[in-house]
């Protein structure tokens, strides 16, 4: 194991110690000398190296997928910092929370073996959430997803993301293939797949849905042999979304906003708008760190974090974050066709495709690119919820790799 | 197994597939922002919603704007943590100076001139200290621009004023006008912006008339270099071709008569049979050396003066030559037209911003005269100078002419959409060395140039004149 001694492991290290010191030492010196960012950025980094550590001392598998999510974890909270010390603080709460989670997820995904048959408890547990939520729930932002858990608000439909994936992963792996009364586990994952939009369309989580959808319709481009089904779900899709758009008014809104939001800038062209100043006033460079005006940019916080990253770091910077997540992308594509066992590369697959069709939906959406939809961008958006799922979908693809690495050409443990 | 095998390696093809999908996804992100950024960025972050635009301005207090005797034509009035932009010569500059409003943004050289007013560029030790933007000193002559307003009495249309040699604007006037001043703009804009007579047109610089027969100018130049000017014509009082009929004005047939008298009375019998001649092309070529269809370089938004012909027939080039047809020009232009002759045909790029100061006076930048184009030679200039300053002698322009002066000039009856005629002129004086060229323009007047706007001009070249001695 020379490359355990070499330079390989902690060059890409160093690179994110010096992105830390010296982006929170920046917002000391710009925040008057303010000691807090200090103790928040050394608080951060001490949480990467102790992250990083056990990673690499453990022989944990691909050592660079959470380093990358560490680089993005840093680059949101300097954000946070920035817009608001207490986003910042909470946030770094999060992240211990999340890296406990990591490894939690890690050691429970590694040591249990019959995940691919438990598909029952995952879409009754996602059933669950879903109708907490439509009872328990709170609406925020016009999305009723969210339930207050003591003065914590959790959102379960980034969780039920997980639950889903699992569950898809249990009839591609083939694992669950014994037919249930007379549904067939193929018409089974599509009966579930829609029965999660429609809660999630009761829920107004248009991102999700989305999400959910794509994950699907990848998943059933890369098991399904022939076509057909495939192009069928293509087809109910583009019909269902022309119904939408006829008849729901908030679909409408969204996409005559994205046609031309400056037609109503004071009004439902406002949160895209603020968002293209943002990048406009940008430039390719960005104003830099503290000397921006992210306040003006409605959910800067969360969905239109890439708008203030964008304002303050230039529109290289925001190109560098999706450089950063194409490349956690296509490590963990890597690890997803190299895994041996069918149901760790399925659920690797799927995890995959979330981060990826999630980073394109928000990103593109805060662009302009594509119609916009409030959903968190993975990792750099504060969010208790959001941190903790994703570092969950690490810790999974984590063990997975580690499966990998340490059984080599086996059957990976099972 | 086989089966299995084989299975196995087309979901390895697919999910590279996806991969390649997912690639193309990322990589059309970044594509966009980086078309966003190339191409509509600075329209973007410019709209007057974009609040970052006023944040400068809390640490700033906007320059002053003077006319070139030091006239204070606009300031800010600081108020703790109020700005007020003040005019205190209210509507006369608010298509020179335009406005400046946090609902509706910037115009004319509040907008030009924004990082100047503003100090950008200046490095700045402390971030709390209110510090002063740098202050404007324009070309313009405050009792000549209050002048022409006068002159102008409210009529629609523009007066504009030009120092021939340098291309100094020393007056600027549109009219219909408005307060421009941010609360009453404010208050206001409904009213103003469905007004039918349109007080935001800033009709010196951005309205598009037919310049009528001041576009003579332009063709008896192109008559000089064709080697024509000899040569005598038939006047019948109409010119008639291919089923289109080009009357005198009033209708009056002139007989034989040659170029320069043709141009002293206008007439269009004359100079629709030279651009008929002439042909297209070179019709086309002219008005391209004196800068229609080319931008005109300036301190605030200049229309572009326009042929607007898909393709252009014989017909259209003898329109064109008497300024009809579909040729459209700036009152801006039409004045720069008559400088040019002025100058020895060397046509100035036009100047509204002379030096930038800082408070403290020190110089940060002046304006130096620039040569546009060379739209004729000298001697065709001092050919045309002869047959402008027949024109204000012995011909239409005859309510131009000052006792003890010469004047040279050209008188302009435009026709329209509408019945009512554009009137126009446009002259210099004195025509020996001329230091002032004017153009004016009545929109929709109904009368004829040489009655209407010619007696503008002249009171207007007069002030000018009086206040040099």
């Amino acid at each position: 194991m020379a490359r355990f001694k070499g330079l390989n492991y902690r060059r890409p290290a160093y690179l994110l110690i010096l992105m830390n010191l010296f982006g929170f030492g920046l917002l000391f010196v710009k925040n008057s000398y303010d000691t807090k960012m200090l103790y928040v950025g050394a608080g951060l980094l001490g949480l990467f190296l102790i992250l990083y550590t056990i990673i690499v001392l453990c022989r944990m598998g691909d050592k660079f997928i959470a380093l990358m999510a560490c680089m993005l974890i840093t680059i949101g909270v300097l954000l946070l910092c920035r817009i608001d010390l207490s986003f910042g603080i909470r946030q770094i709460v999060w992240v211990a929370v999340g890296g406990i989670a990591f490894f939690v997820a890690y050691l429970v995904y590694y040591h249990i073996r019959f995940w691919d048959r438990m598909w029952m408890v995952y879409v009754i547990l996602g059933t669950g959430l879903f109708l907490a939520t439509l009872i328990f729930g709170k609406t925020i932002n016009g999305a009723r997803n969210w339930i207050a858990v003591g003065n914590v608000t959790v959102q379960p439909s980034e969780l039920t993301k997980i639950l889903y994936i699992m569950f898809l992963a249990c009839y591609y792996s083939k694992a669950w293939d014994k037919p249930l009364g007379r549904i067939t586990p193929k018409w089974g994952t599509l009966m579930v797949t829609y029965l999660f939009i429609g809660f999630l369309v009761l829920q107004r989580d248009w991102g999700t849905i989305l999400v959910l959808f794509a994950i699907y319709i990848f998943m059933t481009y890369v098991y399904e042999k022939n076509y057909g089904f495939l192009l069928m779900n293509i087809a109910a899709a583009l019909v269902v979304a022309f119904l939408g758009y006829r008849f729901l008014y908030h679909i409408q809104v969204r996409v005559s906003t994205w046609l031309n939001p400056w037609e109503d800038i004071s009004n439902t062209g406002y949160q895209i708008t603020q968002s293209l100043f943002a990048i406009a006033s940008g430039n390719y460079f960005g104003r830099g760190l503290g000397n921006g005006s992210p306040g003006y940019i409605p959910e800067v916080h969360s969905d239109f974090i890439f708008a203030a990253v964008c304002e303050e770091m230039g529109v290289f910077g925001g190109a560098a974050i999706i450089l950063l997540f194409f490349l956690i992308a296509y490590r963990c594509f890597k690890i997803a066709i190299l895994a041996k066992d069918a149901y760790d590369k399925a659920v690797c697959f799927g995890l995959t495709l979330m981060f990826a069709v999630q980073t394109f939906i928000i990103v593109g959406g805060v662009i302009k690119l594509i119609p916009l939809t409030g959903i968190t961008l993975p990792f750099v958006s504060y969010g208790g919820t959001s941190i903790v799922v994703n570092f969950v979908s690490l810790g999974i693809i984590q063990a997975i790799s580690a499966k990998e690495e340490r059984h080599g050409g086996e059957k990976g443990g099972r | 197994m086989a089966d299995k095998q084989e299975k196995g390696y087309s979901q390895k093809k697919r999910m590279l597939h996806i991969l390649v999908v997912v690639c193309l996804m990322f990589l059309s992100l970044i594509t966009y922002l980086l078309y966003f950024n190339m191409f509509e960025a600075k329209e973007v972050a410019g709209n007057p919603y974009n609040k970052r635009q006023w944040e400068d301005e809390r640490f700033v207090k906007r320059g002053n704007i003077y006319d070139r005797d030091g006239e204070l034509l606009a300031e800010t009035v600081v108020n703790g943590d109020s700005r007020t932009r003040r005019y205190p010569k209210g509507n006369l500059y608010s298509h020179v100076i335009g406005y400046y409003s946090r609902v509706y943004g910037k115009s004319q050289l509040e907008m030009a001139y924004d990082k100047e007013l503003l100090g950008q560029g200046d490095i700045t030790l402390s971030f709390q200290e209110l510090r002063s933007g740098y202050n404007l000193n324009l070309t313009i002559d405050h009792d000549l621009q209050q002048y022409a307003y006068q002159q102008l009495g409210g009529r629609k249309g523009a007066v504009v004023a030009l120092e021939p040699q340098t291309g100094k604007v020393l007056a600027m006037v549109s009219c219909p006008d408005f307060a421009p001043e941010a609360a009453a703009l404010e208050k206001n804009w409904n009213t103003i912006v469905e007004r039918e007579d349109a007080p935001l047109l800033a009709r010196a610089t951005q309205g598009l008339y037919a310049p009528g027969s001041t576009y003579k100018i332009a063709t008896a130049a192109a008559a000089y270099d064709t080697g024509r000017i000899a040569e005598t014509f038939e006047d019948t009082g109409t010119f008639t071709q291919g089923g289109m009929k080009v009357d005198n004005y009033g209708k009056k047939a002139y007989g034989e008569i040659g170029l320069k008298r043709g141009f002293e009375l206008s007439s269009n019998f004359v100079f629709c049979t030279l651009g008929y001649e002439l042909g297209p092309d070179k019709v086309k070529e002219t008005a391209e050396k004196f800068g229609v269809n080319k931008e005109i370089p300036f301190d605030i938004s200049v229309s572009r003066s326009k042929i607007q012909y898909k393709k252009i027939e014989k017909e259209d080039a003898a329109l064109v030559s008497i300024g009809q047809g579909q040729l459209l020009m700036t009152p801006l232009h039409v004045a720069m037209m008559g400088a040019s002759v002025a100058n020895g045909g060397k046509m100035m790029r036009p100047y509204l911003v002379d030096t930038v100061t800082t408070v403290s006076g020190v110089k940060l930048s002046a304006t130096k005269p620039d040569v546009l184009y060379q739209s004729m030679t000298e001697d065709c200039a001092a050919y045309l100078d002869d047959l402008m300053q027949g024109v204000v002698k012995n011909g239409t322009g005859s309510g131009a002419r000052i006792s003890g002066v010469t004047v040279a000039g050209k008188t302009g009856t435009a026709e329209n959409e509408t019945n009512k005629d554009h009137a126009w002129f446009v002259g210099y004086a004195p025509a020996e060395a001329p230091s002032i060229a004017v153009a004016v323009l009545l929109e929709y007047d109904g009368g004829a140039g040489g009655s209407n706007a010619a007696p503008i001009a002249r009171r207007v070249m007069q002030k000018y004149l009086n206040s040099m001695r």
